[in-house]
């Protein structure tokens, strides 16, 4: 059944590009709406500044757009254009010298969990003190637990967006989450 | 057993189906430590499904393709100017290279009597203009194909 929705995705990408590379500019709208929710959680997740994050989307999607010829289908669409985004935040990133991961040890050192901390309670309503804790985390960090979570790509997906091995996303995402309940636990602590 | 607790990756990794190892189960229904450390994950995960998904502030669509058209039409005013500079190039480098032979074309025309020469210039005028049409006509075809959405999907 997914193998029978991933042909026909693929089927639509085709009609939507070939439809673009046509001349018919109006349909890269259609692009943009299908995408800008996975765009928007990895800009918005490895970014903060509101005007960075336009000029950054605009930066994405004129790459698709002048990129769209080499496009070989071999990907979803979708997956393609993450991956654009990804690479272009990433470089933003590196050009303002914030580290995507390597804010770890200072999170982590923040908050050294005790034997005790692991048996305090993770209120499930406390939506917002997860979403802040997550904002806490490396960029990357928060990039995987959103695309993993929220979007809920398989890790090979995850791994085509990112460039980076299976092993790697499965390892960063444990690290991720481990971090997280130790400072949400540090959290409740701290109360 | 239950004092050699189980690794946050093992409980991950059981949790999320990633692996069904019966020993790991074995050792969840005894160890009441490693229990509630799946619980914590089990809320953790709940919670992180229940966030809402990330937004942006502006009209992504509207943003895109202001920035889109404006590349197109930027690159179609590229492409008039390269033509018209390649154009300007030839007609230049033909001039340039006539000039030598200024006498010999000018001997082509005072040959030939005036009704001639004339019936010339005016088939070569209405063949022009002709051309002329034809390119504005197909012109105005694409820029209504690519403009005003004409292009029906192809199956």
């Amino acid at each position: 059944m997914k193998h029978m929705s991933n042909e026909s995705g693929r089927f639509s990408d085709k009609v939507i590009v070939t439809n673009i590379l046509n001349g018919n500019i109006q349909d890269f709208a259609v692009v943009v709406t299908q995408t800008e929710k996975l765009v928007a959680q990895i800009v918005r997740k490895m970014t903060t500044n509101a005007d960075d994050q336009k000029d950054l989307v605009q930066d994405i999607y004129l790459k698709v757009y002048q990129n769209l010829p080499s496009f070989q289908f071999k990907s979803k669409l979708s997956t393609w254009i993450a991956n654009i985004a990804y690479n272009t935040t990433v470089r933003y990133l590196q050009k303002k010298k914030i580290p995507i991961i390597g804010m770890e040890e200072t999170t982590e050192s923040k908050f050294i969990a005790t034997e005790d901390a692991e048996f305090d309670t993770i209120k499930t309503e406390a939506v917002d003190i997860l979403t802040k804790e997550i904002d806490q985390l490396p960029p990357l960090y928060k990039t995987l637990i959103t695309l993993y979570h929220l979007e809920e790509l398989p890790n090979k997906e995850i791994a085509e967006i990112t460039n980076l091995p299976e092993g790697t996303i499965k390892s960063y995402l444990y690290r991720a989450r481990k971090m997280l309940k130790d400072n949400v636990n540090h959290h409740y602590k701290n109360r | 057993m239950t004092n050699n607790h189980l690794t946050d990756e093992t409980l991950q990794a059981f949790l999320l189906k990633e692996s069904q190892d019966d020993a790991v189960a074995a050792h969840l229904s005894a160890c009441a430590e490693c229990r509630e450390k799946l619980e914590n994950y089990q809320r953790l995960v709940a919670g992180m499904q229940k966030m809402a998904p990330e937004s942006f502030a502006f009209d992504v669509t509207t943003v895109v393709m202001d920035k889109v058209v404006r590349y197109e039409r930027q690159k179609k005013r590229m492409q008039e100017l390269v033509f018209w500079g390649l154009l300007s190039i030839l007609i230049i480098v033909i001039i340039a290279f006539s000039i030598p032979f200024l006498s010999q074309i000018r001997a082509v025309f005072t040959a030939i009597p005036v009704f001639t020469m004339l019936l010339i210039i005016g088939t070569g005028l209405v063949v022009l203009l002709f051309l002329i049409v034809d390119l504005n006509t197909q012109y105005k075809r694409k820029a209504e194909k690519i403009f005003q959405n004409k292009l029906q999907p192809i199956r």
